[in-house]
């Protein structure tokens, strides 16, 4: 009886009638909730873009809190116990890398939306596939912006001693390093200290042209918050992604006004369906779509399609990720192995500047909305 | 020189509310002899007490205050008398056992209710400061909650010396059974040592909010540190704590500046095992035979 019902099973599992198994893992509550609240948001805005579409999709959410080892318990789930044909998740770049190793061993496409980190995807796992732009873009395009708006000279580190501000930071330096801009501070932080103020004082002193700062979202506001109380007057504070680049840090006007940070995504390049998708998204859920979102949503879409696709195979829906192009509201799209890394999607990224507490693109210059405040006008 | 005077000074003034969190737990300490493990969570409780009243009456946390305080003395006098008073002779397994899982409990209700996402309050003076010339600048909150605690301390010192009941509560701390015997109610005094002591901590929780953030598990760092604090200065002592509270700021901040950030841990417990080693009964603390 058994072996008739996995029998009938796996017919079922092969007709496009059936809906795709497809696993998230996202930190939907923990530190990192109010990012994982986006990339929910634009897997919701998904999963009715892929019904209108014909694809149905049984999502299984998991929710990893923001820590590895609960993500990897998800993902061994998952894998094994849900049967999924592919995952989209998990958020930070920790719990990603912990999770790439298990989706190279069971063999289940991953595809991870936002996670900075380089080495997830330079450890040749064909399973594992990135949306966004790696840590080392997140470096590049912000310092590439500075030496178009300004000269600077020097530039001071400050950021989280977790995997994400590491790596972020050591890319940026080796960056700078190349562009003949001097380090005068490096400083890593634990996450959670009380008080930054002598530390940006210490920085202070030095009088950095550029602050580097990567922190996630409470960090990112305490961090700016004890730097006007220090008067820490830079040309520029560039903000490495995550907490800079969240609707939480622009409500914070008078200290988020004019810092500069990257992103991978905004609703107004010329990027196909990206207007509509923050249109959708704002009137959705009454909140800006930030990059979270819409990597979120592009990687879901492209995870259904090709699991559909595949008819629900998992070396098959690997297989046409691989082989694939898309071109949607993250750009053109295309798992590429370029540079040491495999299946990395080499997407351009977006500088841009608080102003007036929106978000507006000011770099490179074929996507920019604004003209740049530079440089970084007195605290009042 | 300015990278000096402002880390020596953001050290004193966070120091100032680390001191408020180590009195509290050196009372407690000093009249019951029961390492209070959950006091770091009760600090915690005061911190989203104070969010509670901001977000959804728009009461200022520094006003807050006057509403935490007596409201956190009733917590704790509520714990003292439920809880902690049955295992006050048991073994002290026991009682830390009862006091981590108490705080374990306060933690995840608080996490049930709020979730764990982070919570920031954001005042008008969030970010405020007053210049005192050479590029050095005083936070106002940070400056005000310091003012508060030396206030509180102030009155807690006088309230210890000169009252009837503060007298009451230094006899049961040095000697509970005479204390007794001279007509002293002890319980009472247990109930109104650890009332104070949650009342401190949930004061210095108030004090922190707009400068840092809320979430269910910031207890456990300030636990341990009130514990370093309270081991420094003298396990039982008020003047110990408050010093012991200055010391471990300024610390902080000296090797955040000096050293790194990443070290600024390494150089406190270096400090604090140094100090156990030169005088193994804390900074202020008399042994006990």
């Amino acid at each position: 009886m058994r072996k008739h019902l996995l029998a009938l099973g796996a017919t079922l599992a092969m007709s496009p009638l059936m809906a795709q198994k497809i696993g998230v893992i996202n930190s939907m509550s923990g530190p990192e909730a109010p990012i994982g609240e986006s990339i929910t948001n634009g897997i919701k805005l998904a999963e009715e873009d892929l019904a209108k579409k014909g694809i149905r999709v049984q999502l299984v959410w998991e929710d990893d809190t923001g820590k590895p080892q609960i993500s990897m318990s998800a993902m061994e789930k998952l894998a094994t116990r849900d049967n999924v044909v592919g995952v989209v998740g998990p958020y930070t770049s920790a719990c990603s890398n912990a999770v790439s190793k298990l989706a190279q061993k069971y063999r289940v496409p991953l595809l991870i939306p936002a996670a900075a980190k380089e080495e997830i995807t330079r450890q040749g796992f064909k399973y594992v596939f990135r949306m966004n732009a790696p840590a080392d873009r997140y470096a590049s395009s912000l310092i590439d912006a500075s030496l178009t708006l300004g000269k600077p000279k020097t530039i001071a580190f400050i950021y989280e001693n977790t995997d994400f501000g590491t790596s972020t930071s050591k890319t940026a330096k080796d960056y700078v390093a190349t562009k003949g801009i001097q380090v005068v501070a490096d400083e890593p932080y634990p996450k959670g200290s009380a008080d930054y103020r002598s530390t940006l004082a210490k920085i202070k002193s030095k009088n950095p042209d550029l602050v580097f700062m990567v922190s996630y979202v409470a960090d990112a506001i305490l961090l700016m918050r004890q730097s006007r109380e220090v008067g820490l007057q830079p040309q520029a504070f560039l903000g490495g992604g995550a907490g800079f680049t969240t609707a939480e840090f622009a409500r914070e006007h008078a200290i988020s006004e004019n810092v500069i940070s990257c992103t991978q995504w905004t609703d107004d390049v010329n990027w196909p369906g990206a207007r509509d998708f923050g249109k959708r998204y704002k009137a959705k859920f009454g909140k800006d779509a930030t990059y979270h979102a819409a990597c979120a949503y592009e990687s879901m879409m492209i995870m259904a399609e090709s699991a559909a696709k595949s008819g629900s195979d998992r070396d098959k829906t690997q297989a046409l990720l691989k082989a694939g192009k898309w071109n949607g509201i993250m750009g053109p799209v295309q798992f590429a192995d370029y540079d040491g890394f495999t299946n990395q999607n080499n997407h351009p990224m977006l500088v841009q500047q608080i102003q007036a507490g929106g978000y507006e693109t000011i770099f490179p210059k074929e996507f920019a909305t604004k003209k740049a405040v530079y440089p970084f006008p007195r605290w009042k | 020189m300015a990278v000096f005077l402002q880390s020596l000074i953001s050290g004193i003034l966070i120091g100032g509310v680390y001191a408020l969190i180590g009195i509290g737990l050196t009372l407690i300490f000093g009249v019951m002899r029961v390492i209070n493990f959950a006091h770091g969570d009760i600090l915690m409780v005061g911190m989203y007490l104070t969010y509670i009243l901001f977000t959804f009456a728009g009461i200022d946390p520094f006003v807050s205050v006057l509403i935490s305080f007596p409201l956190m003395f009733i917590f704790g006098g509520f714990l003292q008398k439920v809880f902690i008073n049955r295992v006050l002779n048991a073994v002290a397994q026991n009682q830390i056992l009862l006091t981590i899982g108490l705080g374990l409990i306060m933690s995840n209700t608080v996490m049930l209710i709020f979730t764990s996402d982070y919570k920031i309050i954001t005042t008008s003076y969030s970010s405020s400061t007053f210049q005192l010339g050479g590029g050095v600048s005083v936070s106002w909150p940070l400056l005000i909650s310091f003012l508060i605690t030396s206030a509180i301390t102030a009155v807690l010192y006088w309230f210890l010396l000169k009252t009837d009941t503060g007298q009451a509560i230094r006899a049961t701390a040095q000697d509970r059974e005479a204390a007794q015997l001279m007509g002293i109610n002890v319980k009472r005094m247990s109930i109104i040592a650890f009332g104070l002591g949650s009342a401190l901590a949930g004061t210095a929780g108030a004090l922190i909010s707009p400068t840092y953030y809320i979430f269910p598990q910031v207890g456990s760092t300030f636990t341990l540190k009130a514990f370093v604090i309270t081991v420094l200065g003298g396990m039982g002592s008020v003047v110990g704590a408050t010093l012991g509270g200055v010391l471990i700021g300024i610390t902080e901040s000296m090797s955040a500046a000096y050293i790194s950030s990443g070290w600024k841990d390494v150089v406190v417990f270096s400090l604090f095992l140094l100090v156990l080693l030169l005088k193994p009964s804390g900074l202020m603390g008399k042994s006990r035979t």
